[in-house]
């Protein structure tokens, strides 16, 4: 083949220069501008997601080196050989280049291999677990409400965060973990496939029923006192959007003070039944045994509720009046067990009573 | 050059034209009918999509009353767009294209091929009866149990089945259109196109019909397993019956990633029809071009648990180094298109404008994906919208630019009509301006962490002006439709008389007239090199 | 391949000629190409029953991962690791009606090799009489798998009795439509033989679907070899 370079009106060196000013003048902009930090994770809060964050840095330059040199090419191809009305001619009929051909399938290759292997190194890292870790939690996702089980060095259960979220009024809810310490999460699902996923952990780790998932992590000492966000990931039916949670990272203080206080709520007895009317209701299959319900006007009233589905299936039973507008709100149970829930008193109307978690778990409170 | 029809059939009775199109078994008009079956369903498809982006675009649900409607609508979107749009879509171009590129009066099967073609509207009725049967199938495209299963607050009701079936028949038709392809390669070329002078669009039809062949009927067993948990009280991925809910995902992957290769080779087969004819030099690298193909195909096989990194249950380095060695063969097919550019005559027809745009987009996401190949990167990308952007860039930006690059270029032969330039870079402005502006910012969305399938989010999450951005774009795509639209209508009319050959083009299709006769051809140039028609119109001196 | 023509044209394109085109022109006229294939070898017909043959070892392949997937997986409602599950230990005796169905089935395969061998030495009587007997052997396989599931139903095994009853019923019940399927086949060959459609050069379909049934049958062997001893 021939390779003898042919005249042009436009030198190559001056079109490539362009091009090549223009994208570095792009990249920079974009990097200036602050906006070129849309382009990576948030900042990790984990030992592990550092590592990950380290990692996703290298990728990312490799990247936008490869995307720059290829669109680079690309541009300049397309602004510097457009045919011309003097081109009667044909161009050269290059077929190949053995030489180039081999030696853009080996860097390639020499590239990928390296970015293999340092992907190797840090999953090494991320994905390790401790025999003893300083923690552990057992999360139980189930359609469609997270809850979080507190276990002792033995594995026991010494304790269940059932409200998943925090709450910025109460400063209840949402899964703790001290600071500076391992923490081990086994991840489980009563139902269908969930996934365990906070941005600022850059991890998630899907919970597939019928299979324990382990991982292991280590927030920040600098991190104390913050809450993240987490979510499901994995999409499990009509509440996935609403299986949010919250990680609460806490002083190793504070966490044994938070800790404390709910094995002692765990352990508390049920509030006793009040006087007055008491109704019994009974959620099993992810349905309400009954539709309707009656209570007397402007007087409290509680209901009897048991939960017979698995354990990991929680319900709750909610009011909101005809617009939507939830009036009273009470904490969810976990499937075989059961709670008094008590309310304060309605003004004669219809209501409807619901599931917070299965937005198919509805019926009809009469008060009158 | 030949313009006489040898067609015994209708030179002695006439039939209806209606009637005469159902029960063609001529493989160019079961290729447009492919083409106009696939291309309907992109605009069901599209607005399916639009439906999605309108509901995302502000937090909170207000489009849609109900999330499980929000389910269903991003279901049918992928699954139409998947298997009822770019999969017929490229099997309709290649049903078109390969009997001429390789001389052969026909397919080898044509009344097979026919069958191919018309189980195709059946199941895409099957799957659009669903809204009508009590809602859809609900479980995103890939269908995972115990979601996709019977059961309350799971997959209940008929959608889902109706989805198991639509998917089965489709799977049939694409297996038997392989099989087709694969024999007419075979078998039927014309004397002189031996395997290296094939066209590179040929060549990758036949490694995809091979991915067809070996691996839809796979998707099509985890299918059928599928229907008996659900219907016959089986228990394969039931995991509280003594099933694994891995399983399926294990077996479906084993089909629907190989399938990802049967959706973009073919793609760059068009791309690599159009930029050697419209830069006036032969495709640099021809034969490493086909290798890297083969071997695309090859590695396609052995990557499909990257899909599955987060579930704990995959050999995480094995399928994460075979992921990113899929990254060279894909790399020396960009530098070859690159190259073919470079020290070319570029002429910035709109087919060639379509063919830079899949340059230019496929390559971000062959970039984009490589970050999902290295598993701790993953792990925080997986099932966020780094991944929907992904998936985009690679079928929208490649192959629906690819499928467009074909639609210009080939409409000619097709029609014996030019469509109008003008329409068509309006066209193409407007959908990659679109496309982009619906696309890139989901990279930036499922960095900050928004999982995808989810119907709503917080307004306080800092995702509201990227996911208005997207729809805004995804309006944009959709009007990029309109010119088109009306360009094809308009020139089927009365655009420019096209002639045998008005790009002075490279391959077989060109020696014949637009549209060619029943049977093709009566006539073959003789086949000394990958480009005949070339070698034809500038002799030998040409190489 | 054999492909004279392009082994004139490849060395030396100077030499091409008019003469040369011409036969270019008539190896390809529309009807040749169409009735025929234009290049030697494997006929298109077998070569598409191969492939659709492959395609389907691959649904197989698919039914029987689930399967050894399933069997590692189990462990029964006791926490005990066994397969056949210990309430179905018994039920599968390969020394039944099953073997009789195997033999019969392998028996068929012999036939209809015998029927092959027939139409290419143009014995149609002998290919009419093999095919015949292999289509009643075909039916009688089928006939006896109803007999057994039958048996297998009062014994308490169905579809619903766990990853066991799943699994067993699924793969043999997919063989058992491949062997419906091939029945038809077989039927239709036998009526186009006696209508007289084949010869010793013209027996491409006999071929196709011999192929095919020897699938069946290899298919059969595998699955009664893992279901009944392994």
């Amino acid at each position: 083949m021939s390779t003898s370079p042919r005249k042009r009106p436009a030198p190559d060196v001056f079109v490539a220069g362009l091009v090549l000013l223009i994208l570095v003048a792009l990249v920079v902009a974009i990097f200036l501008t602050g906006f070129g930090n849309t382009l990576y994770p948030p900042d990790a809060v984990t030992a592990q997601g550092r590592e990950v964050r380290g990692l996703y840095n290298i990728v990312f330059a490799i990247a936008v080196a490869i995307f720059l040199l290829v669109e680079g090419l690309i541009v300049w191809s397309v602004l510097r050989y457009r045919r011309r009305p003097s081109d009667t001619e044909l161009p050269v009929q290059t077929h190949g280049n053995n030489m180039v051909e081999v030696i853009w399938t080996v860097i390639p290759t020499v590239i990928v291999l390296y970015m293999f292997v340092i992907s190797w190194q840090t999953l090494n890292h991320v994905d390790a677990v401790s025999a003893q870790p300083d923690i552990r939690i057992h999360a139980i996702a189930g359609q469609f409400q997270w809850q979080f089980e507190y276990l002792d060095q033995d594995g026991k259960k010494v304790a269940t965060q059932l409200a998943p979220a925090y709450d910025v009024d109460t400063g209840l809810g949402g899964m703790a973990v001290p600071v500076g310490r391992s923490v081990q999460v086994t991840l489980d699902s009563p139902d269908v496939i969930h996934a365990f996923y906070v941005p600022q952990f850059l991890f998630k780790r899907d919970v597939v029923p019928g299979m324990t998932n382990k991982f292991e992590f280590n927030v920040d000492v600098t991190e104390a006192g913050q809450v993240f966000r987490g979510q499901c990931a994995e999409l499990c039916g009509t509440g996935h959007r609403k299986m949010l949670f919250n990680v609460i990272a806490l002083s190793q203080g504070d966490y044994d003070t938070w800790l404390r206080a709910l094995i002692e709520k765990s352990n508390a007895t049920p509030a006793p039944l009040p006087s007055g009317t008491v109704l019994n209701v009974t959620a099993e299959g992810i349905k309400f045994d009954s539709a309707s319900l009656e209570v007397p006007a402007d007087a409290p009233f509680a209901i009897a509720f048991t939960n017979k589905d698995p354990a990991g299936v929680t319900h709750d039973i909610d009011i909101q009046d005809s617009s939507g507008t939830v009036l009273q709100k009470q904490e969810t149970i976990d499937g075989g067990t059961s709670a008094n829930y008590t309310y304060t008193p309605l003004p004669a109307g219809t209501y409807t009573f619901f599931c917070s978690i299965h937005a198919n778990m509805t019926g009809t409170l009469t008060v009158k | 050059m030949a313009t006489h029809a040898l067609n015994p059939a209708t030179s002695t009775y006439s039939r209806g034209v209606l009637y005469d199109w159902l029960t063609t078994t001529d493989h160019k008009k079961i290729g447009i009918m492919y083409v106009i079956n696939s291309f309907l369903f992109f605009l069901i498809g599209g607005i399916l999509a639009l439906v999605v982006r309108t509901e995302l675009a502000a937090p909170g649900l207000q489009f849609l009353s109900d999330e499980h409607v929000y389910n269903e609508m991003f279901t049918m979107h992928a699954t139409m767009m998947i298997f009822l749009f770019v999969i017929p879509m490229l099997a309709g171009l290649g049903n078109y294209i390969v009997p001429l590129q390789i001389g052969a009066p026909d397919m080898a099967f044509p009344r097979i091929n026919a069958l191919s073609l018309w189980m195709l509207p059946l199941g895409g009725i099957l799957l659009i009866s669903s809204f009508f049967t009590g809602g859809t199938a609900a479980a995103g495209w890939t269908s995972y149990p115990p979601l996709s299963l019977d059961g309350p607050l799971k997959s209940p009701g008929s959608g889902q089945d109706l989805w198991i079936v639509a998917l089965i028949l489709i799977g049939t038709s694409s297996i038997l259109g392989g099989i087709n392809f694969l024999v007419t390669i075979f078998k039927m070329r014309a004397p002189g196109m031996t395997l290296f002078r094939m066209p590179i669009m040929v060549w990758t039809v036949l490694v995809t019909s091979v991915l067809v062949v070996m691996a839809t009927p796979v998707i099509t067993s985890a299918l059928v397993m599928l229907f008996i948990d659900r219907n016959y009280g089986g228990h394969f991925f039931d995991p509280f019956g003594g099933g694994s809910a891995v399983l399926y995902q294990n077996i479906f992957w084993f089909y629907s990633h190989p399938a990802v290769y049967v959706m973009i080779l073919p793609a760059m087969g068009v791309i690599s029809e159009v930029l050697p004819v419209f830069s006036r030099k032969p495709l640099f690298g021809y034969k490493a071009f086909i290798f890297a193909t083969a071997g695309i195909g090859a590695l396609g096989f052995s990557v499909w648990a990257h899909h599955m990194f987060t579930t704990g249950a995959v050999f995480l380095p094995f399928f994460s180094l075979l992921t990113f060695l899929i990254a060279v063969p894909t790399g020396v097919k960009m530098f070859n298109w690159v190259f073919t550019l470079f020290r070319g005559q570029l002429t910035f027809s709109t087919p060639l404008i379509f063919a830079i745009g899949f340059l230019t987009m496929f390559l971000i996401g062959g970039i984009n994906g490589a970050f999902s190949a290295s598993v701790p990167v993953d792990f925080a990308l997986h099932d966020t919208y780094w991944v929907v952007a992904h998936i985009h860039y690679v079928l929208f930006g490649g192959s629906v630019f690819g499928v467009f690059a074909g639609l210009y270029y080939w409409f000619p032969k097709m029609t014996g009509r030019m469509l109008d330039e003008s329409l068509g870079k309006i066209h193409f402005v407007l959908m990659f301006v679109g496309f982009n502006l619906t696309f890139f910012p989901m990279h930036m969305l499922g960095l900050e962490g928004m999982p995808r399938r989810i119907a709503d989010y917080a307004a306080d999450a800092g995702w509201n002006n990227w996911n208005m951005a997207a729809t805004i774009g995804g309006f944009v795509i959709a009007t990029s439709i309109l010119p088109f639209l009306w360009n094809v209508f308009a020139s089927l009319r009365n655009g420019k008389i096209a002639g045998d050959d008005p790009w002075e083009g490279n391959t077989l299709e060109w020696a014949t007239s637009s549209p060619p006769p029943p049977y093709n051809f009566d006539h073959l140039p003789e086949i000394r090199s990958e480009r005949p028609v070339f070698d034809a119109r500038h002799g030998v001196e040409g190489h | 391949m054999p492909d004279t023509a392009s082994k004139v044209t490849e060395g030396a394109a100077s030499i091409v000629t008019a003469d040369s085109h011409a036969i270019v022109t008539a190896d390809h006229s529309p009807v040749g190409g169409l009735a025929h294939d234009a290049r030697g070898g494997i006929s298109n017909p077998i070569l598409g029953m191969l492939l659709f043959i492959s395609s389907e070892v691959m649904f197989f392949a698919g039914l029987f991962a689930a399967y050894f997937s399933t069997r590692a997986n189990f462990v029964d409602a006791n926490g005990v690791k066994e397969w056949p599950p210990s309430e179905f230990a018994h039920i599968l005796n390969p020394f039944s009606l099953i073997l009789v169905a195997t033999i019969v089935l392998i028996l068929s395969s012999v036939t209809l090799q015998m029927a092959i061998w027939a139409i290419r030495k143009d014995d149609r009587r002998g290919f009419i009489r093999n095919m015949a007997v292999t289509f009643i052997l075909g039916i009688l396989f089928l006939v006896m798998q109803a007999i057994d599931y039958s048996w297998l139903f009062a014994d308490g095994l169905t579809m619903g009795s766990g990853p066991f009853g799943t699994t067993y019923f699924t793969l043999t019940g997919f063989h058992g439509a491949h062997v419906f399927g091939g029945v038809i086949m077989l039927g239709v060959v036998l009526y186009r033989g006696l209508t007289g459609q084949f010869s010793s050069r013209h027996h491409d379909a006999v071929e196709a679907a011999s192929l095919y049934w020897h699938f069946v049958d290899v298919v059969w062997i595998i699955l009664f070899s893992i279901l009944y001893f392994l």
